[in-house]
């Protein structure tokens, strides 16, 4: 494997916050997932007294992997299939059969399964790092600026963190560098040519002023924007166009709109229901936190580099508790809707892109838009907001890249 | 929104559909001819077959209005994203198109600029172990295994499974009022499959 590539599983996917998963998949003490964390498998447990660990998921005796399951409930303790070694969900190593065969020194706590030591949870979102200093100041700290702007997709999504419930995956390889389709997530500039098959598609059966069409013409000059949130997160704001009326209204019509649409107004009245589809509707917020949580309207997108160049790009649609039934359809039939849409055409570019890069005689692409143009204001929080066209979102990102992969930080594993 | 056609409406994708479909779901998996006492009279499930294998192929030809043709105006194109599939009222599904929305999907196709399918995909579709029996009212269900070669830019790709469909008569003709794909490997990672399964 490339240099850079095992380089970066140390400092990137090592050594900064990592994404993981979201408390709602792991709601019930002793339930888990099984996830990656760059290449390492682990499993992120919640214990029975409701706290969450981060596990390596490799037997301490043989290095097997211990549990085979994508995701589980009821499950206090993990069993090796091979030699039957026994974990708690804490990593406690609990049970080693036949043990006498190992001498009279033997201490079975030299084997419990190894913790990522440091796990830390945002308002629902779990992350967690090797990194010493960065695991003592915390997620927060890290998180920065971006926080709140999580906190306006909560708001987006009924503001009850608590009441955001991960509702299935879509799961995508890429046969592209995980960067590749990290550049695309605040990239303000590709709608209206690498979408071009939706937008000509909407046009022609819906007419105009629907999904995306801001995006056609000078999106320079709209009111929306893209910022650097600092640490490599970056913010694409589309809500200025969106939702200066109705975003519900722009959207392609999903199956069943019209009855889930009479349903509900009949249900709440025609005020709230109002609400809810707007709620049903995308959040129009593009928000990258580095290195592999995107939020795409109201999917959670999940970056994980399996090789240098192929990728896993899972989609994590979300349901909202205590709201009507026909609005959690209503958000489920829009979230299908980018991912057979849009998001095919630009993974053939994110494809092409890494094909590009292959050719050794050539070492740069160009991120320079807006670079020279002095059109960027940085805020009291150092904020820098830039047009909507800017790369800012690459500069930035790789910026931190650059500044992680040069770090000489501390990991460590628990 | 223009063009509120009443073909163009989606209000019979409804709960009480949906609440079939589970309820189809759950008869393609369990049911069948070896169950079911009402086999299907010879014509109609010749009729039924050359529907099926005229969809596949017509999938396969990219001739994809025609292929529309062998849908019913209420149709369901359904892909789910578990294994075994759950209700897509709870679940994201990989894709779940009424009849607007699988138009909305070839006109897509049709802009020559779904970069997606840039060069064509090919595929081809072998459908096998088919089973009919008799369904509610007229309806006839079919259940086969299915193994689609799909060809993009010189690589071979092989997506495999079982299809369960719901086949109904209309005006004397035939045509699918739900086919639900069912890949095996549902709920893992899925390559570009932007063409119709």
């Amino acid at each position: 494997m490339s240099r850079f590539f095992l380089k970066e599983q140390k400092k990137i996917f090592g050594e900064t916050w990592v994404y993981l998963a979201h408390a709602s998949e792991i709601a019930e003490p002793n339930s888990f997932v099984a996830r990656k964390m760059g290449l390492r498998s682990v499993i992120v447990t919640r214990d029975k007294e409701s706290k969450v660990h981060v596990l390596l998921n490799r037997c301490t005796h043989r290095g097997a992997t211990v549990c085979r399951e994508k995701k589980g409930a009821d499950t206090p303790f993990f069993t090796c299939p091979y030699h039957g070694w026994t974990f708690k969900n804490t990593g406690q190593c609990a049970a080693v059969p036949h043990a006498d065969a190992y001498g009279e020194d033997f201490d079975k706590s030299h084997f419990d399964l190894k913790k990522v030591p440091y796990v830390s949870e945002y308002r629902g979102f779990i992350f967690a790092t090797l990194n010493v200093e960065k695991g003592k100041k915390g997620i927060n700290e890290h998180l920065k600026s971006s926080a709140n702007r999580i906190d306006e997709w909560i708001e987006h999504n009924g503001g009850n963190h608590k009441a955001i419930r991960i509702s299935g995956v879509q799961q995508f390889t890429v046969h592209a560098n995980w960067k590749c389709l990290y550049d695309n997530a605040g990239d303000g500039y590709h709608p209206e040519f690498s979408h071009q098959s939706l937008l000509q598609m909407t046009q022609q059966r819906y007419g105009a002023g629907m999904d995306l069409d801001y995006f056609s013409g000078g999106i320079d000059s709209t009111p929306m924007y893209s910022q650097n949130l600092g640490n490599g997160h970056t913010f694409l704001d589309q809500r200025p166009c969106m939702y200066e009326a109705s975003a519900f209204d722009r959207q392609r019509p999903q199956p069943g709109r019209e009855s889930l649409v009479e349903q509900l107004t009949a249900e709440v009245g025609e005020q709230k229901a109002r609400e809810y589809f707007e709620m049903s509707t995308g959040a129009g917020m593009n928000l990258n936190i580095f290195p592999n949580l995107l939020f795409i309207g109201n999917q959670l997108q999940v970056i994980t580099p399996l090789s240098v160049g192929l990728s896993d790009m899972s989609w994590y649609s979300t349901v909202i508790d205590n709201v009507p039934a026909a609005v959690n359809t209503l958000r489920l039939r829009t979230q299908e809707d980018f991912t057979a849409f849009g998001e095919p055409d630009d993974t053939a570019s994110f494809e092409a892109c890494f094909k590009g890069m292959q050719e050794r005689e050539i070492d740069w692409i160009d991120m320079s838009r807006h670079l020279h143009t002095n059109v960027d204001k940085t805020d009291e929080n150092g904020v820098l907001t830039s047009l909507i066209s800017s790369d800012i979102h690459m500069r930035s990102y790789f910026a931190e890249w650059k500044k992680l992969m040069q770090s000489n930080d501390e990991s460590s594993l628990g | 929104m223009n063009n509120k056609s009443s073909a163009q409406d989606s209000y019979y994708v409804n709960d009480a559909l949906y609440d079939r479909l589970m309820i189809l779901h759950e008869q393609w998996q369990l049911d069948g001819p070896v169950h079911s006492t009402a086999l299907v009279n010879m014509a109609d499930r010749q009729a039924c077959e050359s529907l099926i294998f005229a969809e596949a192929r017509l999938a396969d030809d990219l001739r994809l209005e025609e292929w529309l043709d062998c849908y019913s105006d209420e149709c369901i194109y359904w892909i789910p994203s578990s294994y075994p599939a759950s209700d897509p009222r709870e679940e994201i599904t990989l894709e779940f198109h009424d009849r607007r929305r699988l138009e909305d999907r070839v006109a897509r196709i049709r802009t020559g600029v779904a970069y997606s399918m840039v060069p064509a995909i090919r595929t081809r579709h072998v459908l096998g172990n088919v089973e009919y029996w008799q369904g509610e009212d007229d309806e006839v269900c079919a259940r086969a295994s299915f193994i689609i070669d799909a060809l993009f830019d010189g690589k071979h790709r092989i997506l495999s499974g079982w299809v369960g469909y719901s086949l109904v008569k209309k005006a004397d003709v035939w045509k699918v009022a739900v086919k639900q794909i069912n890949l095996i490997d549902a709920d893992c990672l899925q390559e570009n499959n932007t063409f119709f399964l």
